[in-house]
């Protein structure tokens, strides 16, 4: 019988074979933490292991800043420094400071990612490199302190659902919308523990940013680990930024044709419409229609869901083909996930139109999906945002988030009020 | 080790997150001596948890408890709160392990999630939750539950007192 | 006997001559607070008055922490839109690309102009002495009384001249004149007064120097800070278009008035200077504190986020990368918006800046940029207060854009000139 992804993964990744259900301890390939959990990671590893110990490989360690970058209060600044100090002795020269952006995103523009690498990260959203084809996962700061220790670290081999998506979006639908549909349909816990695999003619032919919309929310669903071999233009992007050693494990990690899955679901996006997940739970989704005219205090289009060049142009179109400006009673807040895209849209002059259009373009950084950033919210504002999580309370105590696609959160700021893109997109 | 631990439930529902838990406003702490004092300030009606709980008291879920973030605080402001185990019908993946790695008992209890909803175990229920057996025993309204521990190589780490430790053992690390 | 320029704009809004230590009640022209009009929306509501007497003199701009980094600044930001709306005050910047630093928007935005009385709830309101106002920065309380009554009293402050010739050399700009000229003059040489700068040396300074100058005038005391509404002032106005008053004229002090204290500069003898830690007046030529190891650098803030400063900074940036974290801030999305166009945004991008929407920033340790225990930073900010931008334990040196861009890219604390 043959063998999905995960399994070949974690096969490479122990050095034997292995089967669903067993603990195996893996190898790893990145060790990383951002400014969150980064110092708390690096206290208990020298609270444990001494101040003279070594970590295993300091090549094989990246911090990325991005819950405060810059920071705000004086604790993440202090954490921050530790962060650089420990670096610093243990000759760590991945250092992604505050001038990079959202930390998996920065990682794979700098070529680090490769598919099947083993990646951990004190970030739940790490999973999204499985838009590489990556075992990425999100752990806590004693997982990452104890792989210092031997580069070495246990995981259960999950299960793999397998999710094939047909058909052509429409117009002023999106990948987030597919998206929202299936956390709807599945529910907060419909991944538990699940290693899932993307796969049908929707998924080959998406761009990168699609397939890390998609493999990001995989964590809302209690999801393990998403992952999309490479093929087409992605696989021609990661072989510009990792090497040509892409190629060849994007082949030899897809799945068997004959690999066995716990559950196959089908999903055809021809007749998705534009979908919101409702407050308080990403799951909690209606049609964007059915909630139009919902009056909105702040939008905000950004994060590591949908922070991406082709996300913030997407809703440009949306916001020219609306006459250029923003509702003046919406804050509209837009943060690229990178420097890089930062860049592409100052060059490309999306960045001056939005600043035409009312719009706050900030520096790359998670922005307010932390809370302690830009675009907090007071008790009883309403907001809109292409972030990922919208729990009670989330971005301020009393406030309440609609999830919604880059697009959809346009036509929103646009209108000043809860707005269907295909009505701007005519 | 047949000991039984006794102390009062907080029940809460299905679907906890970590921000309910421990609130992203607060992530910036390292010292998880200084995390209890967060606990459940987001969670509706729970307000008051950091100020009320007392050493020993439970915390008892529904399904998927600690889903959302990998901060590893929400296992520690329960665990220095002195809330010895928490019994959830199933917890997420990354808390889990976190709870795991630190040495920290999580008894999947089934049909826990139902009871709650059908009120047959509520907040201030005097408990009593023998490890060992996984039996628990809500004595204020006679209702009996069974939760598994972890098995495997999980119940070797929490033995070791957590990953920690074990790594250490396991490289032979003083 | 001549008048000072205080007293012509107190006597003018008073309406009748006054002399200075003479007290008058007069009404503000224009009254501006930040984020901190929440607070005094609350205290104004204790006062018992249910309508602020002139709500289109009041200007509200949020700027202190923007976007909200939490929600206890969401909760203020909100209560601000709040009272807005209730008072239906015209004048309110909120989170959007229309904002900035406060001071940078009464400038760019029409409200400072020549022979106006503006209060404003933040020290740095003496700012708009650069267009010719007497404006000076007063409290939470006193500004909640403005707000009822539309009314101030003042002290004519007595006055102190200042008489700048000269002209800049290369690597040497305003700020290095004002960090000197408080050095030598001491946090307190001002004390109470309202400070004249005189002389072709001022003439032949932009508006953007000239706000730094007046910016700066509170950490030597002054009451307020003004320069001579000179032609090629009025022409800006002219051509801005967009006074937001018609009750402005062009004063200035007569040549026969009576000051308490006078100086004169030659700004051909400035050299690039810094503030040391931990007070402004602590001032040092550039030659002292060189190689001094820093962690951060800040370019921006009311005091050097403009245009001209952003210019200065990426004429030495160009081509070259920072060796530490750089944090640049537009004073506002105008200045943002046309340093995007002037090509300077890729600049500090490639150079590896970080770039961050319009605001206060770190400057007063609440956004964008805090320091850790033990780090360092070079800003063009004004103060360096004691763990003014975060751990009590942290640094602060004060500087020009092009040192602190200098000083960037070296890591350490550099001479500007060199780098030219």
């Amino acid at each position: 019988m043959g063998k999905t992804s995960i399994v070949k993964i974690m096969e490479r990744a122990s050095g034997h074979p292995v089967k669903v259900g067993d603990r195996v301890w893996c190898n790893i390939d990145w060790a990383t933490c951002r400014d969150f959990g980064g110092a708390n990671a690096v206290l208990l590893f020298e609270k444990e292991m001494g101040k003279e110990a070594k970590v295993w490989d300091p090549d094989k360690l990246a911090f990325t800043f991005d819950l405060q970058a810059p920071a705000h209060s004086e604790k993440v600044a202090t954490n921050q420094k530790i962060i650089r100090e420990f670096c610093k002795r243990q000759g760590v020269k991945r250092v992604f400071d505050i001038n990079h952006g959202i930390g998996q995103h920065v990682m794979l523009e700098a070529g680090m990612i490769k598919p099947g690498d083993v990646v951990l990260g004190t970030d739940s959203h790490m999973n999204l490199l499985g838009s590489v084809g990556a075992f990425a996962t999100g752990v806590g700061n004693s997982d990452i302190a104890a792989s210092y220790i031997a580069g070495k670290n246990w995981f259960r081999v999950p299960e793999t659902m397998k999710i094939e998506v047909t058909g052509k979006f429409k117009k002023g639908v999106c990948m987030r919308d597919l998206l929202t549909h299936i956390i709807g349909d599945l529910g907060a816990g419909g991944m538990d523990f699940l290693a899932v695999e993307f796969t049908g003619e929707t998924i080959e032919n998406s761009s990168l940013n699609e397939r890390i919309t998609l493999c990001s929310m995989v964590t809302e669903m209690s999801g393990k680990v998403p992952l999309i071999m490479p093929n087409g233009e992605v696989l021609k992007w990661l072989v510009e930024r990792a090497g040509p050693e892409v190629e060849k494990l994007a082949k030899e990690l897809k799945a068997d044709p004959d690999a066995e899955y716990c559950k196959v679901l089908h999903y055809d996006v021809t007749d998705l419409e534009p979908l919101a997940s409702c407050p308080d739970a990403p799951d909690n989704v209606k049609p964007v229609r059915e909630i139009a005219g919902t009056h909105v205090d702040q939008v905000h289009i950004g994060s590591c869901s949908n922070g991406r060049y082709e996300d913030i142009a997407a809703a440009h179109r949306v916001l020219m083909a609306g006459g250029g400006k923003v509702s003046p009673t919406v804050r509209t807040i837009i943060t690229p996930s990178t420097t890089e895209v930062q860049l592409r849209c100052v060059e490309e002059g999306l960045a001056a139109d939005f600043l035409k259009a009312g719009i706050v373009f900030t520096n790359p950084t998670c922005s307010l999906c932390t809370a302690e950033h830009y675009g907090a919210m007071p008790a009883g504002d309403v907001g809109c945002s292409t972030t990922n999580r919208n729990f009670i309370g989330k971005v301020g105590k009393g406030s309440h988030t609609y999830l919604m696609s880059p697009m959809t959160a346009m036509a929103t700021a646009v209108k000043g009020c809860i707005t269907d893109p295909r009505d701007i997109l005519k | 080790m047949s000991e039984i631990l006794k102390g009062r439930a907080w029940v809460f529902s299905d679907d906890v997150d970590t921000d309910l838990i421990y609130h992203n406003k607060y992530l910036a702490e390292t010292d998880p001596k200084n995390m209890p004092q967060y606990a459940f300030e987001y969670y509706p009606g729970k307000e008051n948890f950091a100020k009320e709980v007392k050493p020993g008291d439970f915390v008892v879920a529904g399904k998927n408890f600690g889903c959302g973030s990998s901060r590893e605080h929400a296992v520690y402001c329960l665990e220095y709160a002195g809330v010895p185990c928490v019994l959830a019908e199933t917890c997420s993946r990354i808390y889990y392990r976190n709870a795991i790695n630190n040495g920290y008992p999580v008894l999947f209890v089934k049909g826990i999630s139902e009871a709650i909803k059908e009120g047959k175990i509520k907040d201030g229920d005097q408990l009593e939750v023998e490890l060992s057996t996984g039996t628990i025993r809500d004595v204020t309204n006679g209702n009996t539950f069974h939760g598994d521990a972890v098995s495997d190589l999980e119940n070797d780490i929490m033995e070791a007192g957590g990953l920690m430790n074990y790594m250490k053992a396991k490289v032979g690390a003083k | 006997m001549g008048k000072t320029f205080a007293e012509k704009v107190l006597g003018r809004a008073a309406g009748y001559e006054v002399t200075a230590n003479q007290v008058v009640t007069v009404e503000p022209d224009f009254c501006m607070s930040h984020d901190n009009g929440a607070p005094i929306a609350r205290t104004f509501k204790k006062i018992g008055v249910t309508n602020v007497k002139y709500p289109e003199r009041i200007c509200l701009i949020l700027d202190h922490a923007v976007p909200a980094p939490t929600s206890d600044h969401a909760v203020n930001h909100k209560e601000v839109r709040e009272f807005v709306a209730a008072q239906g005050i015209p004048n309110f910047y909120d989170v959007k690309s229309e904002g900035g630093v406060c001071h940078q928007k009464m400038c760019e935005e029409g409200y400072a102009l020549p022979g106006l009385v503006m209060v404003g709830s933040d020290s740095h309101t003496c700012t708009y002495g650069a267009f010719g106002a007497f404006s000076t920065g007063i409290g939470r309380s006193e500004m909640a009384a403005v707000w009822a009554t539309g009314k101030l009293w003042f002290k004519v402050p007595e006055s102190m001249k200042v008489v700048v010739t000269g002209k800049f050399k290369p690597g040497v700009s305003a700020k290095d004149f004002i960090l000197k000229f408080i050095g030598d003059v001491r946090a307190d040489g001002a004390d109470y007064m309202s400070v004249e700068f005189h002389g072709e040396g001022i003439e032949n300074m932009s508006i953007a120097e000239r706000m730094t100058l007046c910016n700066m005038g509170i950490e030597f005391g002054a009451k307020n800070a003004v320069c001579k509404p000179d032609k090629k002032l009025l022409d800006l106005i002219k051509e801005r278009g967009n006074a937001k008053s018609d009750r402005w004229e062009a004063l200035w002090a007569d040549e026969d008035a009576v000051y308490a204290k006078e100086f004169h500069y030659d700004l051909g003898d400035i050299t690039p200077g810094v503030a040391k830690p931990h007070k402004v007046d602590n001032y040092s030529p550039i030659e002292e504190v060189k190689g001094t190891k820093i962690h951060e650098a800040f370019l921006g803030s009311c005091t050097n986020g403009r245009i001209e400063d952003l210019r200065l900074a990426a004429g030495i940036l160009k081509g070259k990368k920072v060796a530490v974290r750089t944090v640049v801030i537009p004073a506002s999305w105008i200045v943002y918006r046309q340093a995007m166009k002037e090509g300077l945004i890729d600049i500090f991008l490639d150079a590896g800046c970080i770039i961050c929407n319009p605001g206060c920033g770190p400057c007063m340790g609440n956004h964008e940029g805090i320091l850790a225990p033990g780090e360092a930073a070079i800003s063009t900010a004004n103060r360096n207060f004691k763990g003014r931008m975060g751990d009590k334990e942290s640094f602060i040196y004060l500087a020009s854009p092009m040192t602190v861009a200098a000083s960037a890219i070296k890591g350490e604390i550099s001479d500007p000139r060199e780098a030219l």
